[in-house]
């Protein structure tokens, strides 16, 4: 093809000779006749994009914590095909999930073009190397899978452990303060938790089923706390945590405000 | 003028010859979705570029931001989060973006590898391709960090054991990345600058290789 374009090329020109060319091949030139053409698929791509990333904050949990150990930790969901892997290498065999499966993997995807040499490219030719590709790619999807179901079961049933969190973790961090007594327990808010909100968080605040909340006031105000309260942690706590009254709402809110121990 | 200026710079560098050849070389009809739709699956490469242009694009305007220290690095995330001008949308981006990429770059993989694009003269560019793909993964991994989270720290912890379980120099390539015995304030700035300088120098690199490869040997022909 290259040969080609020289012949058709105008000496001393930037152009070609457009006369000569056969323009009902379904050939085009890249630019500017292709390019635009396909600016539209990445238009429409972006813009999918767009509305998709506008639609769906990103989460930021809480602030890291090295002491806190119990936090049941998951890569990105790319890696969960790796993750998942390893865990079927359990303990000295470990090393051949770690090294071994993924080099020999890579190598074999690398030389791909040097296994796989014969005449024809169609898949159906080269029965090997397709069903290769076809079951990778389904392992890869029930390993994803497999780990992603695998997590949801631990995060919910790790209940009764202070911290541990749900999926995404909580907006605010809590410090586990060194004292531990409850403050203005004379104030409403802290008849309607008791009554209400212990269940999960524990009477004394320490947390169950639902996280620690002691010194949550040192982290948020009331009117921070309210729109959290109020949206819940789906699925583990309901809207409001059960609460329906909005007064009684606004009680919790702002007798947690005030649990500012240190 | 514009001609003139054109013109002055063309004579003292020559080139035309340069943006010639990208613009005026044929695409054939097979990979053009507009002659036949089926086609589209030629787009994959094209459309991981695309993201890859905004990844990078929205990965400069959050460094504008982003403080890569334990103490603060957590907190700038938060900042850009809740209080910058389109902080949500950017840092929404690059998030997303990241996921998109490896999504797209596994649909090209696919469509390369079932077309059989990868014969000979094109062996040297799809290896330059299996790097792209382990150099976008390390991108996932060390961008995974950089808020600073309970999510983000704990998973890089998990990483950086599953490092250390390799035989012999496990424990080595351990220290390397985290720069300690455990996670910290090294670890975050190893993380930060491999994400940001290592690894983009590598991609762009590569990147330039496998469309300089592609010029070389064309589009592959019909099955």
């Amino acid at each position: 093809m290259s040969a080609e374009d020289s012949k058709d090329r105008i000496k001393g020109a930037p152009r070609k000779r457009w006369v000569n060319r056969k323009m009902h091949d379904g050939r085009e030139p890249f630019f500017p006749n292709f390019l635009l053409k396909e600016w539209i698929a990445g238009a429409m791509f972006l813009t999918a994009f767009m509305i998709w990333v506008i639609n769906n904050h990103v989460h930021l949990g809480s602030i890291a914590n090295p002491s806190d150990s119990t936090y049941i930790p998951m890569p990105d969901w790319y890696f969960y095909f790796l993750y998942q892997f390893l865990k079927y290498f359990p303990g000295p065999d470990l090393a051949w999930g770690t090294v071994a499966v993924p080099i020999i993997s890579i190598l074999l995807l690398m030389f791909v073009p040097w296994l796989d040499r014969g005449k024809s490219r169609r898949p159906i030719h080269r029965p090997i190397a397709a069903t290769a590709m076809v079951l990778f790619v389904f392992m890869s999807i029930w390993l994803t899978a497999e780990a992603y179901q695998q997590h949801q079961y631990e995060v919910s049933g790790s209940a009764g452990g202070g911290t541990k969190s749900a999926a995404g973790g909580l907006p605010f961090a809590v410090s586990h303060p060194t004292s531990t007594a409850l403050l203005n327990t004379s104030m409403p808010g802290y008849t309607v938790f008791q009554n209400t909100c212990s269940g999960c968080h524990g009477t004394d605040l320490k947390g169950g089923f639902g996280p620690e909340l002691l010194g949550i006031g040192n982290e948020a105000t009331s009117s921070q706390l309210l729109p959290v309260v109020k949206k819940g942690f789906n699925p583990n706590m309901p809207p409001a945590g059960g609460l329906t009254s909005s007064v009684q709402i606004q009680q919790v809110v702002d007798w947690l405000a005030t649990q500012t121990q240190k | 003028m514009i001609k003139r200026t054109y013109d002055w710079i063309d004579e003292r560098l020559n080139i035309t010859p340069l943006w010639r050849d990208i613009a005026d070389h044929d695409v054939p009809a097979h990979v053009n979705p507009a002659v036949k739709m089926s086609s589209f699956v030629y787009c994959f490469g094209g459309l991981t570029f695309l993201i890859i242009v905004t990844q990078i694009l929205s990965g400069m305007f959050l460094a504008m931001y982003y403080v890569p220290d334990i103490h603060n690095a957590y907190y700038s995330v938060q900042y850009i989060s809740n209080q910058v001008l389109l902080g949500q949308v950017v840092r929404g981006m690059h998030f997303w973006g990241a996921s998109l990429a490896i999504i797209m770059m596994f649909l090209h993989m696919l469509r390369v590898f079932f077309t059989g694009a990868y014969r000979a003269p094109r062996e040297l560019n799809w290896i330059i391709g299996v790097l792209i793909f382990v150099v976008v993964l390390a991108f996932g991994f060390t961008g995974y960090l950089l808020p600073w989270d309970q999510q983000a720290y704990w998973a890089t912890d998990v990483g950086a054991n599953i490092a250390a379980s390799v035989p012999i120099i496990g424990p080595y390539i351990k220290l390397l990345l985290t720069g300690g015995s455990t996670l910290g304030a090294l670890t975050l700035t190893r993380f930060f600058a491999i994400h940001v300088f290592f690894l983009p120098a590598a991609l762009l690199v590569l990147l330039g290789l496998h469309f300089i490869m592609i010029r070389k040997a064309g589009i592959a022909g019909p099955m």
